[in-house]
């Protein structure tokens, strides 16, 4: 991986984490055990502990529990090759015990790509279901397990409603069970059941996060998301294409930001509780393209096409994340604009 | 005024009138013809799409990628379309010399109830920037319900639209409205409907489905396509106008497009013989109208009773050989008796 592309992660760790050593303490010398440890979510939380070991001392280790472990090699050798990062190559299903150093466990593992929902929507359901209770069940047996957390998602609360600018923790709607468009977000909620189950019987230390959407470095280009889709246009020299509605709205949260808030809310996040994840700042899909399309010398062409004689499926969705700002101070610190900025630049010091 | 895009499937779906035998001078002339006339698509290749020229299906005369940079010089305004059904056609082999030549709209198609298929091919396209639709054929075979489940999967894996073919020629304009209908009320992306005209039902049943919501519309010169061919494209443009309809279309211009394909392309213009009769009945692929003819002679038996026989089988495209099969035990059926 090229120096310039490592040095801007570095720079974005550095950014937010500068005001959050302190906070971030009880890492130090702790072992983290993260299931998907190689995904998007996984790759940014070992930037960001990386970097704590780095500048700050904290001598954390970390424990990576991956299906396809082999391949972060190739994906961030810079990571991989760290003394302080032990992989396992593992289905998340097969976890019987783990070893009794783990203090801290980040359950990540889950693929949100609806791509693959779509096309093996009972292997979706099963991993996420059957892998969450293998892990709380080898958690259980740890000696000095401090903290769960169980990375759920957003989508656990069904359509937002159009009214609704933001979606509060205490919302309580639900996915359409009868919808293939539901067996992540089903499956989630299922596992969010049985964490709380095991913090029941248990007394485990389980809190629980709904992420939203995001959009940084380590995000391909090829997921079914509309930014996604957007940036890869843009960087292909456009145009760029609006499918559908394009007052639909979104919020997009920066990575480094996520990770700092992932770690808060594991150290100090509420057994029992859950926390919305997520930029609290809805954008359109208009406003999203023309923010990417500003960042060209030559402004890629912008198309709305709307090819629809029925109606137009509006829809938005954007957290509250009101909650984990005043019960553990967290602010984002990057703004869509840089988020945007950021990301290209990214991708295009990798082309 | 509500729009309606069209999708000129006259060189490739009329291939199959032609037993895939279109020249190199046929196909820059009709491309020429569709792009004065303002045709926003025009679909190239083999009958069954990209990669399918065989001996089973039909080898094409001229080569997939000939056609389509023939094609691709004579289009500038109008878009180049292909169809691609994963297994006739491949990511390295076929849609990625398409895409080098400069192919704008990628069909992926699958068997109606097989949509996962198309996956890789969809998610390959949209991530070389290019528009991609989902296709499902013989869609008579779904109920409405199982259509909504695989037209999602098309979707998530990154259709921008979704077209039910009438592979068969086998729907009523009431049938139609229903299956449109429901897609229209259960996706968030456009959905179109391709017809075939066995029945004689071509155009009403492109007009149920533009009437039921349905924003992509599939039609050909003269009609021509396979079996009793496709919703004649200068008709249908026509009676889209007629009825309010925006197409983007020329009409002058797609009648002498028209004019063109039958004195170029058409050696015999579609009609509604016995046989599609038949197939529309069986609920057969058109497609099969001609090998079906042929060795339903050389087995000396009736074609209709090979297409009875292939419905009540429930064959569909790509199950060719199975014709010889069923007019061999229709042949010995008939020596026992």
């Amino acid at each position: 991986m090229k120096p310039d592309i490592l040095k801007m992660v570095q720079e974005d760790c550095a950014e937010v984490a500068a005001d959050s050593i302190s906070s971030l303490a009880k890492l130090k010398g702790e072992c983290v055990f993260i299931t998907g440890g190689t995904g998007f979510i996984g790759t940014w939380l070992v930037e960001m502990i990386g970097f704590l070991n780095d500048n700050y001392g904290f001598n954390t280790k970390l424990i990576l529990l991956s299906e396809r472990a082999h391949s972060f090699s190739a994906k961030a050798p810079h990571l991989a090759m760290r003394s302080d990062v032990t992989l396992i190559e593992r289905d998340v299903r097969d976890i019987v015990e783990l070893p009794n150093e783990v203090a801290l466990i980040i359950h990540a593992a889950g693929n949100p790509d609806n791509r693959l929902h779509a096309s093996d929507p009972l292997r979706t359901m099963r991993v996420i279901a059957n892998g969450t209770d293998s892990v709380l069940a080898a958690a259980s047996q740890l000696p000095n397990l401090k903290r769960f957390l169980n990375i759920s998602s957003g989508l656990i609360y069904g359509p937002q409603p159009l009214e609704l600018a933001s979606i509060p923790e205490s919302y309580r709607g639900g996915p359409d069970c009868d919808s293939m468009a539901s067996v992540y977000s089903e499956a989630k909620r299922f596992a969010e059941t049985i964490c709380s189950a095991y913090r029941s019987q248990y007394k485990m230390g389980i809190v629980t996060v709904r992420p939203f959407a995001f959009i940084g470095p380590y995000q391909l280009l090829d997921k079914p998301w509309a930014i996604n889709n957007f940036i890869r246009d843009s960087l292909m020299g456009g145009p760029i294409r609006i499918l559908g509605d394009s007052e639909t709205v979104r919020s997009y949260m920066y990575p480094s930001d996520m990770a700092l808030w992932l770690l808060r809310i594991l150290v100090d996040g509420t057994p029992g509780l859950a926390y919305n994840i997520g930029s609290p700042h809805g954008v359109t899909l208009r406003e999203l393209s023309e923010k990417i399309a500003s960042n060209f010398s030559v402004r890629p062409e912008i198309i709305s096409r709307v090819l629809t004689n029925g109606n137009l499926h509006r829809s938005i969705m954007v957290p509250d994340v009101t909650f984990a700002e005043t019960t553990l101070n967290l602010r984002l610190k990057v703004d869509i604009d840089e988020a945007v900025k950021r990301t290209l630049l990214w991708h295009k010091q990798r082309m | 005024m509500s729009k309606i895009l069209i999708n000129d499937a006259t060189l490739r779906d009329g291939s199959h009138a032609v037993a895939h035998r279109l020249t190199a001078v046929q196909i820059a002339a009709y491309a020429a013809a569709a792009e004065v006339a303002g045709v926003p698509t025009v679909e190239v290749g083999h009958g069954n799409g990209l990669g399918a020229s065989s001996l089973q299906l039909g080898e094409s005369l001229v080569p997939d990628v000939e056609m389509l940079k023939i094609a691709r010089s004579h289009l500038v305004n109008s878009r180049l379309g292909i169809l691609v059904i994963p297994g006739f056609a491949t990511i390295n082999k076929d849609l990625s010399m398409a895409i080098e030549i400069g192919v704008d709209v990628v069909r992926v198609a699958s068997h109606c109830t097989e949509a996962d298929i198309t996956e890789r091919h969809i998610s390959y396209a949209r991530e070389r920037g290019k528009e991609v639709y989902g296709v499902l054929m013989m869609s008579h075979m779904a109920s409405k319900e199982v259509l909504i489940g695989e037209c999602r999967k098309m979707e998530f894996y990154g259709a921008e639209g979704v077209i039910l073919m009438d592979s068969a020629g086998v729907y009523l304009p009431k049938e139609v409205s229903e299956k449109i209908s429901a897609l229209v009320n259960n996706l968030t992306i456009p959905v179109g409907f391709h017809a075939h005209n066995n029945l004689g039902m071509g155009i009403a049943n492109s007009v149920a489905a533009a009437d039921a919501g349905a924003s992509i519309l599939d039609g050909s010169a003269r009609g021509f396509g396979a079996g009793a061919g496709n919703a004649q494209l200068e008709v249908l443009v026509a009676v889209l106008e007629k009825m309010g309809y925006s197409t983007g279309i020329d009409l002058y211009k797609i009648l002498d497009a028209g004019d063109v394909a039958e004195k170029e392309l058409v050696e015999v213009i579609p009609s509604i013989k016995s046989t599609s009769i038949v197939s529309g009945l069986a609920g057969v692929f058109s497609g099969f109208a001609k090998p079906v003819d042929r060795i339903a002679k050389e087995y000396n038996v009736d074609s209709r009773d090979v297409f009875f026989e292939l419905g009540r089988r429930k064959v569909v495209a790509g199950q060719e050989d199975l014709i010889i099969e069923v007019a061999m035990d229709l042949a010995h059926s008939q020596e026992s008796k």
